[in-house]
C-alpha cells in the first residue's frame, strides 16, 4: 500500500507540468548561466557574502549592533540554508529515479524494487552533497549556530562561495583541470622536496643552540619560503651542512616554480581558443539585430564589409578554421562553427525572431548553401534567409529549402551587360548610385509623424533647395512606387522618399526634416 | 553608332548568360572557347581560339570597328593575357571583360579592357542593397532591368532645343514633363550629376547627353520637345 502510494507520488510529480516547470525555473534562476535573471540571483548572493564578511571585520574591534549581527548570522544563513536545500532539489530528479526504476521493473514482469531505486536517490544526492561547491556551500551556513564561536570563522567560506557566482573563478578552475595529472605530479614532487628538505634541516640544525630551527614545524616552514623563493630570513640555517641543504633546496625550489608557471601558461594556451568563443558566445547573447553570415569566402568578405561599414553587427560561422581565423583578422566576430549543424545553433544560443535580422548563406556551394538553410528553416519558420546560387540548375532545390532571395552571380552578368551596350552611360550612373564609394547616392528618408505634421505634402519638402533630387515616394500602405510624385501628393507616416544627392546635401536635407519638426 | 558583332571569349555560364541577354541586339554573334574539346558538345556556333596573337582568321570574317569583345574566361590570368592581346592588336575594338576581384579588375583596365565587371564587389553591391535599402534596390533594379514603366535614357539635346544656351540649374528639371533628370554628360565625356559643383554653371549646348528617368511615353515626349534622340556612344569610355 505504501509502495503503491510512493509509485503514484513519483508518477504524478514526474508527469505534473507545475511540479516540472517549477523545479525547472529554479534550475535556471539557480544553475543556468544561459538564463537572464541567474545573474541578479548571483548578485543578491554576492552582496549577502560581503555584508557577512563585512561584519565579521568589523567585530574583530569593533562593537556590532544587534540587528546586523542578527541578519548576518539568521537571515543570510537561512537565505543561504534555502538556496542549498533548492541546488539539492534541482542537482537531480527523486521521482524520475523512481519512474525509471519502476518502469525497469514493470517491463522486466518483476516487483518494483524501492529500495534499488532509494538506494539510487541516495547515491545520486550524496554525490551532489560531497561534491566541492555544495560542501562550502553547506560550510557557508554553519554560522548559523552563532553560539559556537568557533563556526563563526566559517564566515569566511562565504567567501569561498564567491567561487560558484564569478564566472572567471569557473574558467580558471575548468582550464586547471584538465592539467589534474600534471598538477598531482607537481605536488608530489614539491611535497617530496619539503619533506626531504624540512627532516635535512631539522636533523643538521636542530641540536645547534644557535640555529634558529628548534622544531620540525619551523624546519617545514623554512622549507616551503624557501622553495618558494620567498626567503622571509627569519630562520636561517646557520651550520655549514645546514647551509649545504639550503642550496640544494633553493635549486629544487626554482624547478618547482618554473615546473609550476609552465602549467599554468600551457593550460590557458591550451584553453585560450575555448575561452575566446565562450567570451564570443556570451557577447553574440547580447547582440541584437545582427547579420548571420554562414561561409567566409568573397562575396561574404564583401558583404562582411560593406555591412559592416554601415553599422549593422555581423556573426560569421564557417566549419573551415582557415576561413575562420581570417575572418577574425578581418575584425568580424567569427566562429568555427558548421552552418549546417543543428549543434552549432544550440551552442550559439541564439533567438532567431527577435536578434536575427537575416541569414545569408554565402558559401560558394549551392549543396552547403542548400545544408544551412534548411538547418535554419528547421529552427525557424520566419527568418528572412538569402543565398548565393552558383548553378541555375539548382535554382529550384534552394526555394525548396526555404530560402527566400536568391542572388545568381551569373545571371547578374548577363543582365549588367544587356545593360551595359544598350545604355552604357545610364548604366553607369545607376551603378555609381548603388556603388558605396561614389558620391552621389540614392537614399531612402522615412516619413515620421513629426514629418507629415510640418511636410504634409511633397512640394512642401523644398528637395531642390537641398540640391537633392526627388526620385519618388514609396507608399507603404499599398507597396506601390510613385514616380516624381505631383507637389499636392500627400505624404504618410511609413511612406518613404527616394532621394538621390550628394551624401553631404542628403544628411543636410534630413536633418532639416526632422529639426524643422523639433523647432516648429 | 551601334555594334553588329559580339565575340565571346570562353565557354562557361557566363558567356551562356551573356548569349542569353544580348542575342536580340547583335546580328552575329560568335562565341570562342579555349578549350577545343567544347566543340564536341552541341553547339555549332562554338569556335576555337589560342592566346597567341593570331587574329587574322576572325579579322577578315569580323569587323572589328563594329564589334564588341566580352573576355569571360574564368581563368584571371588568361583573360588578361586575351585582353591585352586583343587590345595591342585592335585599337577601336570595345572591350568588356569580367573578374573576379578588385585586383584582377584593375590589372584588366591597364590591359585595354573598357568595361570591367568585378563579380564580387557588384554582387555583394547587390545584397547589401537589398538588405539595407530594399526600396530603392527594388526601384533601380526595375528601372534598370526594365521590368517595370520606368526607364532610364540617354537624350541628346539638340541643335534646335529650346535649352540651348540655359544654364543647367535655371531649369527645373524634376517638374519637367514628368521626368527627372539625374546626370548631364558634357564635353569632356563625363557624366556629371545634375546638382553638381561642376554642372551648376554648366551652359547646355548641343550635343551634351542628359541622362533621364521617365515613364517611355514622358521620355518620348521630353525627346520631340527639345528636339533630341536617344543617343548611345561607346567613345565615351575611354582607356
Amino acid at each position: 500500500m505504501f509502495k503503491r502510494w510512493i509509485l503514484d507520488f513519483a508518477y504524478y510529480l514526474d508527469t505534473s507540468k507545475s511540479y516540472q516547470r517549477r523545479k525547472r525555473f529554479f534550475y535556471n534562476i539557480l544553475e543556468n548561466d544561459k538564463n537572464k535573471y541567474k545573474k541578479y540571483v548571483d548578485l543578491f548572493m554576492i552582496l549577502l557574502i560581503f555584508i557577512s564578511v563585512g561584519v565579521l571585520i568589523r567585530e574583530v574591534k569593533h562593537h556590532v549592533n544587534d540587528e546586523l549581527m542578527f541578519f548576518s548570522n539568521y537571515i543570510i544563513s537561512f537565505i543561504f540554508f534555502i538556496e542549498y536545500m533548492l541546488r539539492l532539489w534541482v542537482s537531480s530528479s527523486i521521482s524520475e529515479i523512481i519512474v525509471a526504476r519502476a518502469e525497469h521493473d514493470t517491463f522486466l514482469l518483476r516487483d518494483v524494487n524501492l529500495a534499488k531505486a532509494f538506494k539510487e536517490v541516495i547515491k545520486v544526492k550524496l554525490q551532489y552533497i560531497l561534491s566541492a561547491k555544495a560542501i562550502i556551500d553547506l560550510l557557508a551556513i554553519m554560522p548559523f549556530f552563532h553560539e559556537l564561536r568557533l563556526l563563526r570563522i566559517f564566515i569566511l567560506f562565504r567567501v569561498f562561495k564567491l567561487l560558484r557566482y564569478a564566472k572567471s573563478v569557473q574558467t580558471l578552475s575548468s582550464v586547471l583541470a584538465t592539467k589534474k595529472f600534471e598538477f598531482l605530479t607537481l605536488s608530489i614532487f614539491a611535497s617530496v622536496v619539503i619533506f626531504v628538505s624540512s627532516v635535512l634541516i631539522y636533523v643538521m640544525e636542530g641540536n645547534n643552540p644557535d640555529s634558529p630551527v628548534n622544531t620540525l614545524f619551523e624546519a617545514v616552514y623554512w622549507s616551503i619560503v624557501t622553495i618558494a623563493t620567498v626567503g622571509y630570513g627569519d630562520i636561517v640555517p646557520v651550520t655549514q651542512e645546514g647551509r649545504f641543504v639550503a642550496i640544494v633546496v633553493i635549486m629544487a625550489g626554482i624547478a618547482v616554480l618554473a615546473f609550476t608557471t609552465s602549467l599554468f601558461v600551457s593550460a590557458f594556451t591550451e584553453k585560450l581558443d575555448e575561452i575566446k568563443e565562450i567570451k564570443t558566445i556570451e557577447g553574440i547573447s547580447k547582440l541584437k539585430n545582427f547579420y548571420l553570415i554562414c561561409g567566409y569566402e568573397n562575396v561574404s568578405r564583401e558583404v562582411s564589409r560593406k555591412l559592416s561599414s554601415h553599422a549593422n553587427e555581423i556573426i560569421i560561422i564557417d566549419e573551415d578554421p582557415l576561413r575562420v581565423e581570417k575572418a577574425k583578422k578581418d575584425g568580424y566576430r567569427a566562429l568555427n562553427y558548421n552552418p549546417g549543424n543543428v549543434e552549432s545553433y544550440d551552442k550559439l544560443n541564439i533567438n532567431f525572431d527577435k536578434q536575427i535580422k537575416a541569414v545569408l548563406c554565402l558559401r560558394e556551394s549551392d549543396i552547403e548553401n542548400v545544408y544551412a538553410a534548411l538547418t535554419i528553416r528547421s529552427f525557424n519558420k520566419n527568418i528572412f534567409i538569402m543565398s548565393l546560387l552558383m548553378n541555375d540548375l539548382n535554382r529550384k532545390k534552394l526555394e525548396f529549402a526555404g530560402i527566400n532571395t536568391v542572388v545568381y552571380p551569373q545571371e547578374l552578368v548577363g543582365l549588367i551587360t544587356k545593360e551595359l551596350i544598350g545604355k552604357p552611360v545610364a548604366f553607369e550612373v545607376i551603378h555609381e548610385l548603388r556603388s558605396e564609394n561614389s558620391d552621389v547616392q540614392i537614399d531612402e528618408l522615412g516619413i515620421t509623424e513629426r514629418i507629415v505634421e510640418n511636410f504634409p505634402t511633397v512640394g512642401a519638402l523644398e528637395n531642390s533647395r537641398f540640391r537633392v533630387v526627388l526620385l519618388g515616394v514609396y507608399k507603404t500602405a499599398n507597396g506601390r512606387f510613385y514616380f516624381n510624385p505631383l507637389d499636392d501628393t500627400l505624404l504618410e507616416v511609413g511612406d518613404y522618399l527616394l532621394v538621390v544627392g550628394y551624401q553631404v546635401f542628403i544628411k543636410e536635407f534630413e536633418k532639416y526634416l526632422h529639426t524643422r519638426a523639433i523647432n516648429d | 553608332m551601334t555594334k553588329t558583332t559580339a565575340l565571346i571569349f570562353g565557354h562557361n555560364k557566363y558567356s551562356h548568360e551573356i548569349v542569353r541577354n544580348v542575342k536580340d541586339k547583335y546580328s552575329n554573334i560568335r562565341l570562342f572557347s579555349l578549350d577545343e574539346n567544347n566543340k564536341t558538345e552541341n553547339l555549332p556556333e562554338l569556335e576555337y581560339f589560342d592566346l597567341s596573337d593570331k587574329w587574322t582568321e576572325i579579322q577578315k570574317s569580323v569587323d572589328m570597328k563594329n564589334s564588341m569583345a566580352f573576355c569571360v574566361l574564368e581563368d584571371t590570368a588568361e583573360n588578361i593575357f586575351l585582353t591585352i592581346s586583343l587590345r595591342s592588336n585592335f585599337k577601336d575594338l570595345t572591350i568588356i571583360a569580367i573578374s573576379s576581384n578588385k585586383e584582377s579588375a584593375n590589372k584588366l583596365l591597364m590591359a585595354g579592357a573598357n568595361k570591367v565587371i568585378p563579380l564580387t564587389e557588384t554582387t555583394s553591391d547587390i545584397i547589401t542593397n537589398m538588405l539595407e535599402k530594399p526600396i530603392s534596390h527594388k526601384v533601380l533594379h526595375d528601372i534598370l532591368y526594365e521590368e517595370s514603366n520606368l526607364k532610364i535614357a540617354q537624350v541628346q539635346i539638340g541643335e534646335e532645343s529650346e535649352f540651348k544656351d540655359e544654364q543647367l540649374t535655371s531649369i527645373d528639371w524634376t517638374r519637367y514633363n514628368g521626368i527627372v533628370v539625374l546626370s548631364v554628360m558634357h564635353e569632356d565625356m563625363k557624366s556629371e550629376f545634375i546638382y553638381s559643383s561642376k554642372a551648376k554653371h554648366h551652359i547646355i549646348k548641343p550635343g551634351d547627353v542628359l541622362i533621364v528617368v521617365g515613364f517611355e511615353k514622358d521620355i518620348q515626349n521630353f525627346e520631340n520637345k527639345i528636339r533630341s534622340r536617344r543617343y548611345v556612344n561607346w567613345s565615351h569610355w575611354s582607356w
